[in-house]
Parts: C-alpha cells; structure tokens; sequence
C-alpha cells in the first residue's frame, strides 16, 4: 500500500489565474515517456502533492485528446491549497497519483443531445468532457452550455469560454448571480436560467451537471420539473479523499466507495445511497 | 448448532498432534529460537505483541480481551509513505527503507476473534489496488494459538457468522483439553506444513482427540453472555438509518477515537506531512470515522458535523455496509472497544438498540 501512495513529480508549465480564488495549473510529467503513457477518460481525478503540506483530491480539467499535458484547477479554499497557491509558481515540481475513480458514460452519451450545467469551479471536471466532446464532435447532437457564477469575476476559463462562444457547433448560456454594468448576459441563479431561457429539449438529452451544493440541489428540482428522468442526469461528487484506491474509508457513502465507484454518478445512482450528503 | 466432530480438518487432511504442557512449552521455545517471533507482552496492564527472544516475559496465552489487536504488525499504526527534500532545483522524492514486517515470522498468542479480523481486512486489501505489503505480510506470517476456554464479558465472536468449529484464520489452533492433554491442530496448509516440521508431541492418527475438542468447543460456546442474532440485527438496521437510537446510543461519546485504535478491523488511514525545514516524511496512520475532520473538506463542508452521524457511519459500517460490499461483517465480537471505551459504550448494545429502535 506504501508504494501506491508515492507520487511522481511533475513540472507546473503554466498557472492561469482564473477568478480571484481560483487558478489552473498545467502539469507535465518530469519523464516525457511517462506522460506519453498517462491516459484518463473525462471525469477522473488524481491526488496531487505539496510536499510538507499534503495531498489533496483534484479533477483532472482537461482531455486526454489535447496532448502533453493536464489541467488543474485549484480554488483557494483549505490549509493545503492556500499553500499551493501561495507556493507554487511556474517551473516548480508537485506529486501526482493517479488518475483514479470512474469516468463519465461516454457510450452512453453518444448520439445524445448534450446539456452541461456548471457553477463555480464546478465547470473544471465538466471541461474535461466538453473538450473531448469537442474533439469528437460528430458523435453528438446538439450541444449546451449553461455556466453560471457568483458574479463576472468568478467565471473561470474566460478565454476559452470565448472560444466556445465562437464555435458555431456549441450554445454556451452565461449567467451570474446579481446584475452588474457591463454584463450583457443573463442574470439569475442557474436553475432559474435553466427553467426560464434555456428550456432544454428532454428527449434523446443527457444532462451533465457539477457546481456548489446548493446549486446541484435546485437544479435537479429544476430538471424533475422539466421531465427530466435521474438516469439522464450525471454530475461528479465532491467528497472529502485521500487514498483514491478504495482503502482508506474516508469517501464512504453506505457501501459505496466514491473514489473507486464515483465520482461520476447518476442521479438515479445517488439517489439509492443513503441520504448524508 | 450441529457440533459433529472435527470433520473439517480431516476433509482438509490436517492433522491433530498430541502433547501436555511442558511439551507445549518446549514447542513454543523451539519455534522461538527457530523463527523471529512476536507474542503477547505485557505493558502496563495490557498485552501487546512485541518481538520476543524467550518465552520469558511473553504470556501467549494472556487473558482474553486485554491484548492489543494483532492489526498493527500487519497494517502499522503508522507507516513512512516516503521522504522528500526540496532543495533549489527542486523536489526529491525518495521511498522509505524496507518494510520492517515484511520477513517470515510467527505469532503467538492471537485470539481467534483477532486472527478472524484478519480475514475480513483481507478482502477490502485485496479489492481493486491491491495492498501487496499487507498481502505480503499476511502470506509470510504463521499464525498459532491457544483456543479461548471461557468467553470473557464482552465477548460475542460465536454471534457473528462464525461457526464455533471453524478456526481456520489460525494456521495452528492450540486445544487444552479437560483430560490434561494439549491438542495442536493444523487449521490451514501453512499451519499442517509448520507442524509437520516442528511435531511437538504425536500425531493423533486414530482420531481419538475428536471427542476431547468437541466437549471443548460446547463449553466454550456455552459460556457466552452475550448473544445476538446477527442476521436479525443486519436485517433490522438495514432500514434504520434515521433512527433516533444512533444519536441516544452516542450521546455520551467523547470522541476520542480509542475504539477504532483498539479494533481488530477499523482500517481507515490518513495521509499526513511532517515537515522540518525543507525535508520531512509523508506518513499513513491510523484514523476513525469518530474523528470530527475525518470528512470535513476544504471550504468548511463536512458530511458528518455531528457525533450522531459519525456513530452511525460507524455502527452501519460494521453491522450493514462492509457485509453488502464484501461479505462478511466488520465487526467480530471481540469486545476490545467496550473495555477500551472511556464512557463505557458497548457496540454490541448500540447495534441491538438500533435494530430494536421506532425508524
């Protein structure tokens, strides 16, 4: 067990300061032939370490399709992080174990109209999948975006959302929380967009969803009240880990290990566990 | 019960050897000067397996219950992941020195209850990622003792999915008969293989030890206080996830975390840095899930924020989730937590309460 828990160093290529608290670290592994050899499926996560202050749980951002590197994002947010974004610059080594845990039901998704619904830094282990969507476009039918955030500030990805904006293949929603002066988009928390601009299409839709508790909460009461069914919903939980292996018992719902069984559930799936989240 | 004879070990082709107990002494000390050997020492009060050399100042037969689980020489309280540096060119990581457990070895003087623990962390090690250090040191240990006459307060193994007969997480059952005899029987290849070489008295090959281990093994199970339908219990908690029992049942905790220290089967880990200027070591050591930080995150969201919820992931993991995920309970009836518990909380009553509860 020893062994599976030691790391291996990667070099930060580059830090992009995405909101004020959040910043994505792109990651490479110090022998170019083990990053040739690293390979994970949208919705995985790895164990990255600063040592002297830790381990910590964090998604992987980006596709395997885009090559030669991962993304981090890494909102500053317990005694670990603050020491990742206080420490860190580009250039500087960080441990990497991984990727570990299940991965969106690509199968599942294809020929399907997809419905991403993200808030906050909830948006990182959504990229994942959208760029891989992207990179398979034809495989899909329509594709969405709703992305919302406290206010314009705390939207991550803004280059790259523009991007999407431009991309005639893809409808990217914006929103943020209160009105401010040179927003043009949509105001209003994100199931409330969702209801009342985006109205999505139930049929042949699979909806993807990852954002603040609070947000997940009334967006599926949003998406029950638009027909949809809880298998067609899948978002990626959020859960205190450290192991990532299925050993250390911290990421415990009932008897489901969310580190070896998840991230990624249906609401179908989570709604037979029991009810402590 | 059907008690039938050791049917078992003959299916099995074990054999039965005979001796009394000087001969088990000298057993004990052959198989000291033979093999690095642990046994049960005591130290203040309490028995802990430690190296020994003699039989000098180990009793392998110590009274049941206040012995120290057998756990930490297979999964350490706390173990050295790795060592790093950082210096100005970077970050050097390197792995730790050899695991010190990793050898053949014997132990001594494991209760039965212990040895069972065994068996159930097996299957979550050896789940998905497998744990080759703990399979290592589970493949390369003899496990030999002395079979438990007389259930001790807080006993309940003989509840819990276990037949009386079957003592097969020993390699070498140790039967004190009421005749004045010494019975070692083999339970497993390992332990058929390591008397073959160390015979400490006879082979009973006629059998006629049969009768000797069955009035054992009746008055053993009969001297048990305490007793629970464990089917019954896994049935009723299975739905009792909101009862109110959980947070009667915990209310005088204080959290302290000995009863996942001292239990046989608690495996939960944490990962934790100990840094000292620009080295330090990573480590992984024990934890509980009575532990208030133990599903706090980052950010101030914890699942768990109060003590009723963290019993009853405790409670369910060892009564209801770990035998859905992996067959077998999570709990053995050894008792250790109740005599180690500070405010006297027993889990053989706070199952029962639960599974007795209104949902």
């Amino acid at each position: 067990m020893e062994q599976l828990l030691v790391p291996t160093l990667c070099t930060i290529e580059r830090i992009v300061q995405e909101t004020p608290d959040i910043r994505t670290y792109r990651l490479k592994f110090k022998e170019e032939t083990l990053m040739e050899r690293f390979s994970w499926l949208p919705g995985q996560f790895v164990e990255f370490s600063l040592a002297g202050s830790g381990e910590c749980t964090f998604c992987i951002a980006s596709s395997a399709t885009r090559k030669g590197y991962f993304d981090c994002s890494i909102k500053r947010a317990g005694v670990v992080t603050a020491d990742i974004h206080n420490d860190l610059d580009e250039g500087d080594s960080v441990g990497i174990r991984g990727p570990y845990g299940n991965w969106f039901p690509l199968e599942d998704l294809k020929a399907k109209n997809l419905l991403f619904i993200g808030g906050g830094i909830g948006l990182a282990p959504l990229r994942s999948l959208i760029q891989y969507a992207i990179d398979h476009r034809n495989e899909y039918k329509e594709f969405s975006i709703l992305y919302g955030a406290r206010t314009s500030a705390d939207l991550c990805y803004k280059e790259e959302i523009e991007e999407w904006k431009a991309n005639k293949s893809l409808k990217v929603i914006l929103t943020i929380d209160k009105p401010e002066d040179t927003w043009n988009e949509n105001v209003g928390v994100v199931p409330k967009i969702l209801e009342e601009v985006v109205k999505p299409v139930v049929q042949n839709t699979k909806v993807i969803t990852c954002g603040p508790p609070i947000m997940i909460k009334y967006t599926l009461l949003a998406l029950d009240r638009l027909g949809f069914a809880p298998k067609d919903v899948i978002t990626t939980l959020e859960m205190k880990m450290q192991c990532g292996l299925g050993k250390c018992g911290r990421c415990n719902i009932g008897s489901t290990y969310v580190c070896k069984d998840g991230p990624v559930f249906t609401y179908e799936q989570l709604k037979k566990l029991p009810d402590e989240f | 019960m059907i008690l039938s004879s050791n049917t078992n070990s003959n299916e099995m082709n074990l054999t039965t050897y005979i001796t009394d107990p000087a001969g088990l002494e000298q057993f004990y000390s052959a198989v000291i000067g033979a093999y690095e050997t642990y046994g049960p020492v005591e130290t203040f009060g309490k028995f802990e397996f430690r190296k020994i050399t003699s039989l000098a100042g180990c009793n392998p037969d110590p009274p049941i219950l206040s012995s120290m689980s057998v756990k930490a020489l297979f999964f350490p309280r706390s173990a050295k992941v790795l060592r790093y540096r950082t210096t100005s060119s970077g970050t050097e990581l390197s792995d730790t020195a050899e695991d010190p457990l990793a050898g053949k070895r014997v132990i001594l003087g494991v209760r039965h209850c212990d040895a069972r623990a065994l068996e159930v962390l097996d299957r979550v090690y050896k789940w998905d990622y497998i744990d080759t250090d703990y399979l290592n040191r589970r493949a390369n240990t003899v496990l030999i003792s002395t079979r438990c006459d007389q259930a001790a307060a807080h006993c309940f193994c003989t509840s819990l999915d276990y037949d009386v007969e079957h003592l097969d997480a020993l390699d070498v059952a140790i039967v004190r008969g009421t005749d004045g005899k010494i019975y070692l029987q083999a339970r497993t290849e390992k332990g058929e293989q390591f008397l073959k070489q160390h015979p400490p008295g006879p082979a009973d090959a006629a059998g006629t030890s049969a009768e000797q281990l069955r009035k054992q093994y009746v008055t053993f199970e009969n001297s048990f206080r305490l007793k629970m339908n464990y089917k019954e219990i896994n049935g009723q908690m299975q739905n009792k996830f909101e009862s109110p029992a959980f947070e009667e049942a915990s209310s005088t905790c204080i959290s302290c975390n000995t009863c996942a220290f001292v239990c046989p089967t608690c495996h939960c880990f944490k990962i934790s840095d100990e840094r000292i200027r620009d080295e330090g070591v990573r480590y992984k050591s024990y934890d509980s899930c009575n532990n208030i930080y133990f599903t706090l995150m980052a950010g101030g969201h914890n699942p768990r924020p109060v003590k009723y919820r963290r019993w009853r992931q405790r409670a369910m993991h060892k009564f209801v989730y770990y035998k859905e995920r992996f067959d077998l309970n999570l709990c053995v009836g050894c008792g250790k937590c109740t005599v180690s518990c500070p405010v006297n909380i027993s889990i053989f009553e706070v199952a029962n309460r639960v599974a007795a509860s209104m949902q």
